[in-house]
């Protein structure tokens, strides 16, 4: 009761002051406070595989995790910027390489127990581990080195890197702080994968983020409840969460999650698609629900040709062979001929047809929602069938034979196919606009749709393809930095030549230098300009043509308040703490 | 008798091995592996990809990874453990399989119980009106698919309000009465039960139609009918208890089906299942628990035809002699 009259205090005290005092409790910025009570039923497409935050490694489980354990900064999903959160604030030294991290005292966990920098430490030991293979462990080591962390009292965490990083405050946030009083018995037994499984009793599933774990029933539902010691408060020095209970039900197929977000059994859904948009945007006041537009998607669409190379000998090719034909491949790697192709795609007809309008034409893979880093740019590659069947004239493309379809100096015709994942509609469709766009230059792709799994592995692996549709899922947080894989010619994700032992072009060459410039602490201003570099080289090179991206909006019932959907994820549930049921009267 | 049953189970041994075998080898053969699924992430690295497949074992030949498994199987009865949940395989599957047992009877009520009814009463009326109509909703029936009659009973539930939108519990089920809890239960099974059973009706409703009309033409019935006997009592006493002998076979071989039959509308109607936790293992090439279920199908097929020539043994004296 003590403790309570005094935390009630020191938010008062803070409410006055504006600023964080020494420690104690941490004041959520929220457009009003709120009310307790209630609780808000999300429809997740699956269930949680494991509430272990480090041992996760799909979306249905952070998106839990990530409510029941805090890190040492909270993301504010509307700047776009970290703010404070176990660690209340945090200075680097002037070399960067030192960061040292001031916790707040009073932080519990769930069981009551302080949370101090012992359990920093603990859970940094157990991201490092060797032997478990969390995904968190390349975040967590910049240029492939381990930070050495140390703890020179209970309330400071210090971090040293052997050089500055840009992204070393997101790095160290993306780590969830675990109870080391319950779970070092289980690492140091060699269980720590196992632990705080979806088999865990809820109630020994101590937590440091605002929820804890209530009920989960596999494949039906996961209830969280209040976590009566989380140390944010609101205004009023009240405790948060405000809701009781936070429930995500699961609901495997779309269309039934749609229909059930409208029989009013759902409160929000993260996932609309594009073709449902208008009948929800109409039925809005009859439903009792808000359809929110958050914007251009993190998502970005495109196409890239296969101009993959044999790079360790002793394989079937010899070093430098393209795995593509070598004809095709000629064609491919020719960037005017990239060019044409990308030319000949008309994306105003795919944001009709098959975004229904719910799309943004988008060019780099900083999309609109990255909002820090996107560069509005006049493209260089956009709809112009004319400019298209002039560019393949010149490169010696001609239709010799009549057939309606181009042949190259050599007699032969210019056909690839363009492989997609079949499971996603959105991308056959688009796939499909593309075949009939190109044939109208005079360009034959036959369409064909794999298992997501045979993309991945024609992608990685064995490199069987001319050229595919994809796209990548947004960074968070939203950083060319982090997109490292996908800029750097040695990436596993430079999708048209995977794992360059060495930049095979200039270009590649100077986008490796420019990345590398890009991770370096340098000032926002200095960092958009290098992104923008970036995507400049990219979009020069034709290496991908890119596609629309998608315009999310998402529904939720406008029985609450302080809800601000956002572009980055959770786009829903970011600030659920927050979140409360309106009263009656406001209605 | 009990030497039929001793020899059947028997030859479950070799055939599990079999089943386990050959679904080991496909996994394999098909492109791509659990850790190819995570390289979805952009910020993983090829080292921690290649870190994690020798963790699991996955960068070991196929003869040697089913060694393993077997091994560990027959020794200590262990299934293995799920890559995605860090949990054992038996455990996972446990509860999914109640689910879908449960939703697999009620379909299979569904379907028996008007495909008999409604098969013996064409018969009876052969070439009449109702039995023309029987026809036509029969091949309709056939030829809808699951996943459109399924969401077209969903749109119906969501416009009427009259059944759940999903589910297999309100959400409040917990602090429901006994009482409470079956009714609630049984409202959110009538939806997914009808979809599941509408698929099969059709079929068994025609075959039930003519064997009964093989039967109605027999001697002894013509001989029942001579006597005097009413055409009720011809139909329902003498010549169904004969027609449903082959209905006998069918049942057991749909008890063989059960866990693979519903899995279109567990997903549809979220209903918490076996045949999901086998789709997204399969999805996510979770190679343990793929293996498992796939062992549980089979274990219940092979008892499930066990069952039915128990049953047909039951109800025909001539098989039991043999």
């Amino acid at each position: 009761m003590k403790r309570c009259h005094g935390l009630l205090w020191v938010a008062l005290l803070l409410g006055a002051v504006g600023e964080p005092a020494a420690g104690q409790a941490l004041r959520v910025p929220m457009p009003e406070p709120g009310v307790p009570g209630g609780r808000f039923v999300i429809g997740a497409l699956s269930d949680a595989k494991t509430f272990n935050p480090l041992m996760s490694n799909e979306t249905s489980s952070t998106e839990v995790s990530d409510r029941l354990f805090t890190a040492l900064t909270r993301f504010d999903n509307l700047t776009q910027q970290a703010t404070p959160g176990l660690a209340r604030r945090w200075e680097a030294s002037p070399d960067g390489r030192t960061w040292t991290w001031r916790l707040r005292r009073g932080a519990r966990f769930s069981d009551g127990h302080p949370i101090t920098a012992e359990d920093v430490l603990f859970s940094f030991a157990v991201a490092y581990d060797s032997l478990l293979h969390q995904s968190i462990y390349d975040l967590l080591t910049p240029y492939g080195q381990k930070l050495q962390v140390s703890a020179p009292d209970s309330y400071t965490v210090v971090t040293r890197s052997a050089r500055p990083h840009a992204l070393m405050l997101s790095a160290v946030s993306a780590l969830r702080i675990l109870p080391r009083h319950v779970l070092e018995p289980a690492w140091r037994a060699g269980r720590f994968a196992s632990a705080y499984g979806v088999d865990t009793r809820p109630e020994s599933l101590v937590t440091s983020g605002p929820w804890t774990l209530k009920q989960f029933v596999p494949r039906e539902k996961t209830v969280l409840g209040r976590n009566r010691y989380w140390f944010g408060v609101d205004a009023r020095g009240r405790r948060l969460p405000y809701l009781d209970e936070l429930v995500y039900v699961v609901v495997p197929d779309e269309n039934a999650l749609s229909l059930r977000f409208r029989a009013g059994e759902l409160d929000g859904i993260d996932n609309v698609k594009s073709e449902e948009c208008a009948a929800l945007i109409r039925d809005q006041a009859r439903g009792g629900y808000v359809m929110h537009d958050l914007g251009p998607a993190l998502t970005s669409n495109f196409i890239w040709f296969n101009l993959n190379t044999a790079k360790r000998p002793g394989g079937r090719r010899p070093v430098g062979a393209s795995y593509a034909d070598p004809v095709r491949y000629a064609w491919f790697a020719d960037a005017r001929f990239r060019r044409a192709v990308s030319m000949a795609i008309d994306r105003d007809a795919i944001i009709r047809s098959v975004f229904f309008g719910q799309a943004v034409k988008n060019w780099s893979l900083m999309t609109e929602g990255y909002r820090l880093f996107f560069r509005p740019r006049r493209p260089v590659a956009d709809f112009d069938p004319a400019g298209s069947r002039r560019l393949l004239a010149q490169l010696g493309f001609r239709d010799r034979d009549g057939d309606g379809v181009l042949e190259d100096a050599g007699g032969r015709p210019v056909r690839f196919t363009l492989k997609t994942n079949a499971n996603s509609n959105a991308r056959m469709q688009m796939a499909n606009f593309v075949r009939d766009d190109l044939a109208r230059v005079g360009i034959q792709c036959t369409v064909a749709g794999v298992d997501f799994t045979t993309l991945i592995n024609n992608m990685r692996e064995d490199f069987d393809y001319d050229a595919i549709l994809a796209g990548m899922n947004g960074a968070v947080p939203p950083d060319p930095g982090m997109c490292g894989n996908f800029y750097r010619s040695s990436g596993l994700s430079h999708f048209w030549n995977i794992r360059q032992p060495h930049p095979e072009t200039a270009a590649e060459a100077r986008l490796d230098s420019l990345f590398a410039e890009c991770l370096l602490p340098r000032d926002l201003a200095a960092r958009q300009r290098l992104s923008s570099a970036m995507d400049r080289i990219i979009e020069e090179q034709c290496w991908v043509l890119w596609l629309p991206t998608m315009r999310a909006r998402l529904p939720v019932r406008d029985r609450f308040a302080n809800l601000q959907p956002s572009i980055l994820p959770h786009r829903l549930l970011w600030n659920i703490e927050t979140v409360f049921v309106k009263p009656r009267g406001r209605r | 008798m009990r030497t039929y049953v001793l020899r059947r189970l028997l030859q479950l041994v070799p055939l599990l091995l079999a089943v386990v075998a050959l679904t080991f080898l496909l996994l394999k053969l098909a492109p791509g592996d659990y850790v190819t699924t995570l390289a979805e992430n952009p910020q993983v690295s090829t080292a921690t990809l290649e870190a994690m497949r020798h963790r699991f074992g996955l960068d070991r030949p196929w003869t040697v990874q089913l060694g393993l498994y077997l091994r560990n199987v027959l020794l200590r009865l262990d299934f293995g453990e799920s890559f995605s949940r860090h949990q054992p395989v038996l455990e996972v599957l446990r509860g999914g399989m109640l689910h879908t047992l449960l939703l697999a009877l009620a379909g299979a009520l569904v379907s028996w119980g008007l495909a008999i009814p409604l098969g013996a009463w064409a018969a009876a009326h052969r070439n009449r009106a109702g039995d023309r109509a029987l026809s036509v909703f029969a091949f309709l029936g056939l030829s809808v698919p699951e996943m459109l009659s399924g969401l077209l009973l969903l749109l119906f539930a969501a416009h009427t309000g009259g059944f759940p939108v999903g589910g297999m519990r309100s959400l409040d089920w917990e602090v429901l009465p006994p009482a409470g809890k079956v009714l609630d239960l049984l409202w959110h099974l009538a939806l997914p039960a009808l979809v599941v059973g509408l698929v099969p009706l059709a079929g068994r409703m025609r075959q039930m139609r003519a064997n009964l009309l093989d039967v109605l033409h027999l001697d002894y019935v013509t001989t029942a009918r001579a006597k005097g006997l009413d055409e009720r009592t011809v139909v329902m006493k003498h010549a169904l208890r004969n027609a449903l002998n082959p209905m006998i076979t069918l049942f057991g071989y749909t008890l063989g089906s059960l866990l693979s039959g519903s899995l279109v509308a567990e997903i549809i109607f979220a209903w918490p299942g076996l045949g999901r936790v086998t789709y997204e293992a399969i999805l996510a090439r979770d190679q343990y628990l793929v293996v498992g279920s796939v062992l549980m199908a089979a274990l219940l097929l092979v008892l499930g035809n066990l069952v039915a020539d128990l049953l047909l043994a039951a109800a025909d004296p001539r098989i039991r002699d043999d």
